[in-house]
């Protein structure tokens, strides 16, 4: 056990948030607009993640050409001084491929894939800082990103992590509450309650699950309007310049 | 181009409308679980499953060895989930697909990370020696449902393995063979249990997505051909005691948060029935082990007489 | 009489009359000896002789009825995978009754066809055509439609095909109707009314590929009676 006390009495957390709120969301799209299609800058609470995205374009072999539908190419660098424990995070560690087949296997279905065969849509993020939620900002990057690049999507795929500590649904866990915690991270389709994506590594009872997958739910569509609100105030700066000119 | 298996539309459509009127091929019903043969070696942590067609064998072994330094206080615990082309042409050597990639982690997941074997119970002397428990998972024969085989497998053999019995003194550990002493268990706290869900969308993406009628199918445990034609695959580990031990549905179809929890709740019947066979197997095979022990010490031996 | 023979065996050929050599021999001719290359039932015909045997992987042949699965098509030739891990072989556009460079036959990925090896040299790609290449018609190849195709084994499915007779044909016709064709790449597709019929006479056709004869209509009535025919 650790020396915090993940839920106080009082009921605020270890950086003082109560039980249903979110971490501090902040999220820029177009952050590098010279060298990609699409680009995202997404900070979920300490957490920070660049992401960017170019194509749909040529696919550098055959091999990965489908006559159906676009390609996915996902490739994913923690940095080593993301951590604290300044681990270097080699690429092809088998928790990391996972993270990158699935979140392949999510945007596949999210992106209309078949509008662009023949065609690679390659997703390159940078983890910069990492205090827990690893996979639900990186998911939310790529929406942000393929959003930025202009590609036809169905809907955002909006991301967050929720646990469960005594009794009590945890929405959005840090660092120090994932090491402690059992807690599982969702896709949220839109507006919906379909999941695309649902990962959970930790005992949670079953009779629970539905309380934890209520709160990160809600907490998915918090999400999705605060990146809605980011494409929407893009969109406005770059309408106000078009009508100056 | 890679050779793979080749599925037609006539199949897709026809194994599409027989799942609509909740029929599927091998005569199943949507949410039935095919039935699960195990049988277990003569030597201790032999386990051979077989569900349908599929085959997995695992063994399980034990050597001494030092623990990791930053965890002194516990053993090691290795899952070794290599997929040769003996289960099926779709495997190659020294290549691992995306498949098998999510294969191997959900059994590591399910059976590791879940605290299935208590890793403490496996020291010998802190920071020095400790007991290294191997499970090698050997996959013979391929008609879907891998993890949900191996899992069974797994969490039979670590329940049916004896290790040799120790004594420590000092520095020094002396291990008994087993004819000396009566080889221990290992402390195993849960079974998790695997149960697969394929998910199948009869009416296109955008009714799936936009949509609000909820149409899609769930089936359990699929066959090879289901597998191939599945549009999404959630895998559930959960224990007899309402645990939920791991939950993977990486991508695929959107499917509605509440049938996700039914299919917690479908999985965890076919896990309390599947721990209940593990479970009658295993006091089957002690009884007949131990009547092999009073038959070899009884005092009327059967005795071989010179005439 | 049919004898078992393995490679290694001596043939008991009749050097008076004259033998056409089927499959599974092999004319040494340096020799001119004949040598078993396949283990199986020797078919010891008056104008023929071959060895009957049953191998899993299917090898084309020229003038064998096949079934197979569009998988991609380039320019005017589309690829057609005959069985599972196997080099696809070429069907050419032009191969269709009535084609010309105007008229192209509109097959998508993942098409059933039925069609009929016309050209299995192995050092050249292999051909298949959907055209009956005495009358120029169809000839009852082409596009398979709905139905459904499941595999059995290469002999079984020989025996299906060459035998009018078959008794399993024969019991499945007084349970209901149906349309089915044959490829001697193990392939069977088999087309009723209504899907539980069809899943029901392809569960039969299966069940029945590795039992006698005998056992046939047991077999055909429980598949049926399963599924609440």
């Amino acid at each position: 056990m650790s020396r915090f006390e993940i839920y106080s009495p009082e009921g605020l957390r270890v950086d003082g948030r109560r039980w249903n709120e979110l971490r501090r969301f902040e999220c820029r799209i177009n952050t590098h607009p010279d060298s990609s299609d699409g680009s995202s800058y997404v900070e979920q609470g300490n957490s920070k993640v660049i992401c960017i995205v170019n194509g749909p374009m040529e696919p550098s072999s055959k091999a990965e050409m489908s006559t159906s539908k676009a390609t996915l190419k996902i490739s994913l660098n923690v940095t080593p001084f993301s951590s604290i424990d300044r681990k270097k995070r080699s690429k092809n560690e088998r928790r990391i491929q996972e993270i990158v087949t699935s979140l392949k296997r999510t945007f596949e279905q999210s992106i209309i894939v078949n509008k662009y065969p023949r065609t690679t849509i390659s997703i390159t993020l940078h983890v910069l800082a990492l205090d827990g939620g690893l996979l639900s900002s990186i998911t939310n990057a790529i929406t942000l990103a393929l959003i930025d690049a202009g590609i036809a999507m169905y809907d955002y795929i909006s991301s967050v992590s929720a646990g469960f500590y005594n009794n009590t649904p945890l929405l959005d866990l840090n660092q120090l509450e994932e090491s402690d915690v059992s807690f599982l991270t969702i896709g949220v389709v839109g507006k919906s309650e379909k999941l695309a994506l649902l990962l959970l590594e930790n005992k949670i009872p079953l009779d629970q699950l539905e309380s934890v997958l209520a709160i990160a739910i809600a907490g998915g569509h918090r999400i999705r309007d605060l990146m809605d609100k980011e494409v929407r105030r893009h969109g406005d700066l770059r309408l106000s310049k078009l009508a100056n000119k | 181009m890679a050779k793979g298996i080749e599925v037609s539309i006539n199949e897709k459509s026809f194994v599409f409308d027989a799942l609509k009127q909740g029929i599927r091929l091998d005569g199943r019903k949507l949410e039935d679980f095919r039935n699960v043969d195990i049988t277990l070696g003569d030597e201790y942590g032999y386990v051979d499953v077989r569900l349908g067609k599929t085959r997995v064998v695992a063994r399980i072994s034990a050597e001494i060895s030092t623990p990791f330094e930053d965890r002194p206080f516990e053993g090691l615990f290795t899952v070794s989930t290599e997929i040769s082309p003996m289960a099926s042409a779709m495997f190659e050597n020294q290549r691992q697909s995306d498949d098998e990639l999510l294969i191997s982690r959900a059994i590591e997941k399910a059976v590791r990370r879940s605290g299935a074997l208590d890793l403490e119970s496996l020291c010998i002397i802190a920071g020095s020696k400790c007991w290294s428990i191997r499970a090698d998972v050997h996959f013979l024969d391929y008609d879907g449902g891998f993890i949900d085989a191996s899992c069974i497998a797994v969490m039979t053999g670590l329940q049916h393995f004896r290790k040799n019995d120790i004594t420590v003194s000092g520095e020094q550990i002396v291990i008994h063979s087993v004819e000396e002493r009566e080889p221990v268990e290992l402390s195993v706290l849960h079974v998790p249990i695997c149960v697969t869900f394929a998910f199948f969308n009869p009416e296109g993406v955008e009714e799936n997505i936009k949509g609000e009628s909820n149409n899609e199918i769930y089936i359990v445990d699929t066959t090879l051909e289901e597998d191939l034609l599945k549009d999404g695959v959630l895998t559930v580990a959960v224990n007899k005691n309402r645990e939920v031990c791991q939950i993977s549905k990486a991508g695929g179809l959107p499917m509605d948060a509440l049938t996700l929890m039914d299919c917690g709740r479908k999985a965890y019947d076919i896990a309390v029935e599947l721990t209940n066979q593990i479970k009658k197997l295993l006091e089957a095979d002690y009884k007949r082990r131990n009547e092999g022990i009073q038959y070899k010490l009884r005092a009327e031996n059967d005795r071989i007489t010179v005439e | 009489m049919s004898t078992l023979i393995i490679p290694g065996d001596s043939i008991p050929i009749n050097q008076k009359s004259e033998q056409l050599i089927g499959p599974g021999l092999h004319i040494d001719l340096n020799t001119k000896e004949i040598i078993p290359i396949n283990s199986g039932l020797l078919q010891n015909g008056n104008k023929s002789i071959h060895i009957e045997s049953n191998s899993k992987r299917y090898i084309p042949q020229t003038n064998d009825y096949v079934i197979g699965t569009v998988t991609g098509s380039f320019g005017d030739i589309f690829r057609v995978s005959l069985s599972n891990f196997s080099s696809s072989v070429s069907l050419s556009a032009m191969a269709f009754p009535n084609a010309s460079k105007k008229n192209r036959p509109n097959l998508k990925v993942g098409s059933l066809i039925y069609a009929r090896v016309s050209n299995a040299d192995p050092i050249v790609d292999i051909e298949i055509e959907c055209i009956d290449p005495t009358t120029g018609k169809d000839g009852g190849f082409g596009l398979l439609e709905d139905g459904f195709v499941f595999d059995v084994n290469l002999a079984f499915a020989r025996n299906l095909l060459f035998d009018a007779n078959h008794p399993i044909l024969k019991l499945l016709v007084q349970k209901c109707k149906f349309e089915i064709a044959i490829g001697l790449n193990g392939k069977i597709w088999i087309k009723t009314d209504d899907l539980k019929y069809t899943l029901a006479c392809s569960k039969s056709i299966q069940n029945c590929q590795s039992v006698t004869s005998t056992r046939f209509k047991e077999i055909i009535n429980t598949v049926f009676k399963e599924l609440g025919l």
